[in-house]
């Protein structure tokens, strides 16, 4: 609640004119009732046809009010409702933007895709639906039960002997339902999170006929979910009609001891009357309430599973005073750096030092720690041991984002989003002229592929990039990292898909258009590699050896077998060129 | 041979096809509804009959002005309280049974659209989003699932007690009845007005909540490569623009609920106050009891809640339409792939399968052609290595084989079967595939390589983790080979990946293998391993490897070159090397380097 409640921040007003809206509301529908009681009593009974016509005129008129101040209160709490849920739906997603890829590594995708959508959805529902069913009846309720002592306080005290019960009732039931929800949602994220993976490795699972196997892991999920929703259906089933058999039995008692009354000649019929009314007006909201109170007990279990997100702390996170970074020469330095994801160490001290303009390349063996190094580089997790250097800042010590964007970083499997593939270019430099865009394009082959595809550069990619080639996945996202203009470039096997003469092309364009700036070359290609100042070839976590691809070559080494498995292979076609 | 045109977008159904629809899948829970219906009528008699006997109650024992002689009260309010707690029970039963249908038929229709969803063709895939998949099984079911498990017998409940409550009034008193009815016309108009505006905005907001689900799901998936750009605030941005959609919407909603429910609520006021006038009047006349006249106002009060809840309901069941309208578009518009009107099944294993290309040509529905006019022919056990610039439709071709696309011209035969003449599961279960970019689900590294395989026999499955390298990382994994694979594969590198998706394939029994560059990110030495126990494993199969390496050309008998949707060269890739065409052009600057 608390939570919510900081969205209200600058509209204490607008919440304090709703209380008073709502209040004018719920006073409309009691006094419209005291009024009835007046009218039998002193036009009905008292056969007064005047005062009675007085009497229906004013209910007409306060009847009329209360249809206008409802209006009001709809449109205001749902006003009011939206400007939270806005608040949390984007403070929420700003939250986990923010949070680590360790943490997403972690989480499933279908998972926290349903904290977005489906659990701030049931907040937003409850706050909008039933939002003005909760104020007016928070209202309505006391407003009632005044009223009725107002109308006639012994009858009013009968009718809090029903009291009790109803609040224990409601306590049972916040309780249940509350563990109950928290349960079903949590059933219905597994359901989402299944239905996500599926959906995304479709591909795969049609392939190898694993369409029974998945569709029985579903129905057990579906099911799990159906019945935890059957349960929560049937706590919520008992409590409306027990607060409605209440209102019985209080109407029960306040006609027996009201008739008494009525015997002793203490209470008119009139008041009788309209204490029965009244009743009904205290039971009424307790029944909407009661309805609405699922909702809200929903609600409740959903901002259980929000604040799981909001309260997760960034691993990587600037420290408070941390100062931007200007602009780097891009001297990088990594320093004694020993890293582990879980527990056992990736990297075991890895040291280097780049010159600002130089070009290293990464080698080795698969799953050595390549790209690790290169998320380091990235600050995406940080070393537990050593540091990494940038002109002499520990990354650890400076603004990330600030940093994050001098930096260019083109993955093995790019993310492409949905837009059109001038769109994807200009994603990391969002204020690029076309002329830029076009620029990026034709420098790395991007032009002939848009060529071949309806509106060029306009062409529209869907999410993940579907409807291109891999190899042309990575060529934009090649233009996109040339177009950042980045002062330090990391390609982590960029061009893994791409066609030799094509990569010729992209190494000439980088060497035109990012002179002079530090870059990271991952690849196992060797001809791609040759192109580095120095090579370093990383095995187990370590840098083993390092040099020129002819010094290396000449040693006898690790590079020398990555080497030689090509040229051993097959001698005659080495020889052939 | 027609070719065969599947529609992946089809319109949303209307209204009434939806409603046909649906029927059959209420009628499947017709006994929960029937009984709901039951204990809806039950509570409506039982509601109206406490207000009656309180009617009673008051003329024949507290109300003296017209009986000397007053009865006992204690009975009236025992059968009261009875008949309270009679509805107590018939209330929570039918609110239970009814509920439950909606909760059924929600994870019904889920489980339809997923069975569906397992049987879509690709073009599908690449025509809708992940996050638009995704929230038509979950978030849009909802409103199905409120409608049916609330609205429809709350509906029936509503209509029953508007007849019920009029009956009463004109057996007790037509003029007066006539009187209280002035509020109906305009209460009946409301509601539909309320519904016809309200739910075109309903279905807005629906769409509009599902945009922000793609946001979402975009921005989930593609982290990475936000955060390396630093550029986290953009889409904050975009998914806050989408957030604002819903906003917007759903505000407009609220300024169309505020101009309508509230006459719901207020307008009953309006008989309320005829009675209280017309009533007390004919009260004052002696032709009226102060009980009927309680009778009347008490059931007037009745009423109140179950017009208001015809306007909810007649929103909601529109919403609910257009949601189940647009689940069954998929449902009956979109065809899975065709299963064969005749058969035709491959040779008995053991025997190679020769795989066959004949004027084959493809298109993804654009203008462009992507393979044209395409022969190839693949001898059973040979392999053959496919190259090709970027986007030549290398995938393209491989995909053709297990059918994720069927070809726009000529045909496809494995064995010497048309692929279209098999049945897809023994067609799939021949050919296994590697992605090009890995697939693998979150479930333990044994699970991943396991799931090509039927009888899950791990000895067999471990030989083919030996052959794809697995084996040289799988042991080393924090729980071996029972590690739990992240989703996508997260916690593997790029070439564990890839080598495990090898390994899945591999461990299959197909005899026809397709792998899409499948050590595009293993290493030169790694790779000089694999290439050395793949050819073994291979063995006896029809391999078509798609590569941009020349050291994974060398597992391939022969290369064939793929160039504007042709075939243009095939040979010995040191033939071809020699020859200094198409081939020697992709390939030559590696040569030199190694
Ligand atoms: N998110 C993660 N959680 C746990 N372990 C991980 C994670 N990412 C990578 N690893 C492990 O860390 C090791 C190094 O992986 P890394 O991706 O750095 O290798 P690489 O040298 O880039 O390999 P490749 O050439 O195949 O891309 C691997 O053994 C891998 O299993
Ligand atoms: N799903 C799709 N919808 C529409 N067009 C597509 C789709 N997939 C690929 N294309 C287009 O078809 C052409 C061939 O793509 P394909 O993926 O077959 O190339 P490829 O030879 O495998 O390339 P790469 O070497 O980059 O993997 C490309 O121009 C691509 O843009
Ligand atoms: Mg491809």
């Amino acid at each position: 609640m608390k939570r919510l409640t900081k969205y209200l921040e600058g509209r204490k007003l607008a919440v304090a004119l709703m209380i008073l809206v709502g209040a004018g509301n719920a006073a409309a529908q009691t006094g419209g009732w005291l009024i009835v009681r007046s009218a039998i009593d002193h036009g009905i009974v008292a056969k007064n046809s005047h005062y009675l016509a007085i009497a229906v005129a004013i209910y007409l008129v306060v009847a009329a009010v209360g249809w206008i101040l409802q209006a009001f209160l709809i449109r205001g709490l749902a006003r009011i409702g939206q400007a939270i849920v806005i608040g949390l739906r984007r403070d929420l997603f700003d939250h986990l933007t923010g949070l680590s890829l360790r943490y997403f590594s972690q989480q499933k995708a279908g998972w926290i895709i349903a904290r977005l959508t489906s659990d701030v959805d049931a907040v937003s529902d409850t706050l909008s639906q039933g939002m003005p069913t909760l104020v007016s009846n928070v209202i309505l309720l006391p407003t009632a039960v005044a009223a009725l002592l107002i109308a006639d306080w012994r009858l009013g005290l009968i009718a809090f002997v029903v009291l009790p019960p109803a609040l224990i009732l409601s306590r049972w039931f916040q309780r249940v339902s509350h563990i109950a929800n928290v349960e079903q949602r949590n059933r219905i994220a597994a359901v989402t999170a299944q239905i996500a993976e599926s959906v995304s490795g479709m591909a795969v699972v049609q392939a190898f006929n694993r369409e029974r196997r998945f569709q029985a892991e579903f129905d057990a999920l579906n099911a799990a979910n159906r019945e935890q929703a059957t349960y929560v259906q049937k706590i919520f089933s008992v409590f409306f009609p027990s607060i409605e058999f209440l209102g019985v039995l209080a109407m029960a008692s306040v006609v027996y001891f009201g008739s008494h009354l009525y015997q002793h000649h203490t209470l008119t019929i009139g008041t009788l009357i309209t204490a029965i009314y009244l009743l009904q007006l205290v039971f009424q909201p307790l029944q909407e309430l009661s309805d609405v109170y699922g909702q809200l007990q929903s609600a409740a279990a959903a901002m259980v599973k929000i604040a799981s997100i909001l309260d997760e702390e960034s691993e990587i996170q600037d420290r408070p005073d941390a100062p931007v970074l200007p602009r780097i020469e891009g001297d990088l330095d990594v320093d004694s750096v020993v890293f582990a994801y879980g527990k056992d160490p990736v990297l075991h001290g890895v040291s280097f030092h780049m010159k600002p303009g130089s070009c290293f390349a990464l080698v080795g063996e698969s799953g050595h720690g390549k790209s690790t190094l290169a998320r380091l580089i990235g600050r995406h997790y940080d070393p537990d041991q050593g540091a990494v250097h940038v002109d002499g800042h520990d990354l650890r010590d400076v603004e990330l984002r600030s940093y994050r964007r001098q930096l260019g970083v083109v993955l093995q499997d790019p993310f492409l989003f949905s837009g059109t593939i001038a769109s994807n270019i200009r994603f990391a430099k969002p204020d690029a002229t076309d002329a830029e865009v076009e620029g990026a394009a034709a420098a790395v082959g991007v032009d002939r592929v848009a060529a071949r595809l309806s509106g060029g550069l306009d062409h529209e990619v869907r999410e993940g990039g579907a409807g291109l080639s891999s190899g042309e996945r990575q060529l934009i996202s090649i233009a996109r990292a040339l177009l950042a203009d980045p002062r330090i470039l990391v390609l982590d096997e960029a061009t893994s898909n791409i066609d030799r003469p094509t990569e010729v092309l992209i190494e000439l364009a980088l060497d035109r258009l990012l002179k002079g700036r530090t870059s990271i070359i991952i690849a196992h290609r060797l001809s791609t590699v040759r192109r580095a100042d120095e090579i370093l070839v990383v095995e187990n976590g370590q840098i083993t050896q390092r040099g020129s691809e002819r010094e290396l070559l000449a040693q006898d080494g690790p590079f020398r077998r990555l080497a030689h498995a090509l040229e051993g292979g097959e001698p005659e076609l080495a020889a052939a060129g | 041979m027609s070719t065969y045109v599947n529609p992946v977008d089809p319109p949303d159904l209307g209204l009434l096809p939806t409603f046909r629809r649906l029927l059959p899948l209420w009628w499947a829970e017709r006994r929960l509804g029937f009984f709901g219906l039951a204990c809806s009528l039950v509570y409506v008699l039982i509601s109206i009959a406490i207000p009656v006997l309180i009617q009673q109650a008051i003329d024949h024992s507290i109300d003296a002005t017209h009986h000397q002689h007053l009865k006992p009260l204690w009975p009236y309010l025992a059968i009261i309280v009875v008949l309270g707690a009679g509805r107590f029970v018939i209330n929570f039963n039918r609110r239970f049974a009814t509920a439950r249908i909606g909760v059924r038929i929600e994870a019904r229709m889920r489980e339809l659209l997923y069975q569906a969803y397992l049987r879509y063709p690709r073009a599908f895939y690449d025509r809708h989003a992940t996050g638009q998949v995704l929230s038509r099984a979950t978030n849009d079911l909802y409103p199905i699932r409120y409608f049916i498990g609330w609205g429809l017998v709350q509906g029936m409940q509503s209509i029953m007690m508007i007849i019920g409550v009029g009956i009463v009034l004109v057996l007790v008193n037509p003029l007066l009845a006539l009187y209280t009815a002035v509020a109906l016309p305009p209460i009946t108009w409301l509601t539909f007005r309320f519904a016809r505006r309200v739910s075109p905005i309903s279905r807005e907001v629906q769409e509009r909540k599902g945009d922000v689900t793609e946001a979402a799901d975009e921005a989930v998936v593609g982290i990475e490569m936000v955060q390396a750009f630093g550029r986290e605030n953009d889409i904050r941005e975009r998914f806050g623009d989408k957030a604002e959609g819903v906003r917007a919407t759903v505000l407009r909603q609220a300024g169309i609920e505020s101009r309508h429910l509230p006459g719901l609520y207020y307008l009953p006021g309006l008989s309320i106050a005829a009675v209280l006038f017309f009533g007390g009047r004919a009260h004052i006349h002696h032709q009226l009891t102060i009980g009927q006249f309680v009778l009347f106002e008490t059931l007037l009060l009745q009423l109140v809640w179950p017009l208001e809840a015809l306007g909810w309901i007649t929103n909601l069941a529109q919403r609910a339409l257009a949601s189940a309208g647009r689940s069954f578009a998929w449902l009956e518009g979109i065809h899975p792939l065709p299963e064969p009107a005749e058969p035709r099944h491959l040779p008995e294993k053991p025997q190679p399968l020769e795989v066959r290309f004949e004027k084959v040509g493809f298109a993804y529905g654009g203008e462009v052609d992507v393979l044209h006019d395409l022969e190839l022919v693949i001898e059973p056990g040979e392999i053959v290595a496919v190259c090709g610039p970027t986007g030549a439709g290398k995938t393209s071709l491989l995909n053709l084989l297990p059918r994720f696309y069927d070809p726009t011209a000529g045909r496809v035969l494995i064995g010497g079967v048309d692929t279209r003449d098999l049945p897809i599961a023994e067609l799939r279960a021949d050919v296994a595939l590697v992605t090009q970019r890995p697939v693998l689900f979150s479930v333990p590294l044994k699970e991943n390589i396991l799931s090509g395989r039927e009888d899950e026999d791990w000895e067999k499955a471990l030989a083919a983790a030996v052959a794809s390298g697995v084996d040289s990382f799988g042991p080393g994994l924090p729980d071996g080979y029972d590690t739990l694979i992240g989703e996508r594969g997260v916690n593997l590198s790029g070439g564990q990946r890839q080598r495990t998706a090898l390994a899945r394939a591999l461990a299959t029994g197909a005899r026809v293998v397709v792998l899409d560059d499948p050590l595009s990110a293993v290493d030169t030495f790694t790779e000089r391993r694999l290439v050395a126990r793949l050819r073994p494993a291979l063995a006896g199969r029809t391999v078509l490897v798609a590569t941009q390496r020349l050291s994974t050309v060398e597992i391939a008998d022969r290369a064939v070159v793929l160039l504007d949707g042709r075939i243009v060269e095939s040979g010995k890739p040191k033939d071809l090397i020699q020859a200094g065409g198409p081939f020697a052009k992709l390939f030559r600057d590696e040569v030199v380097a190694a």
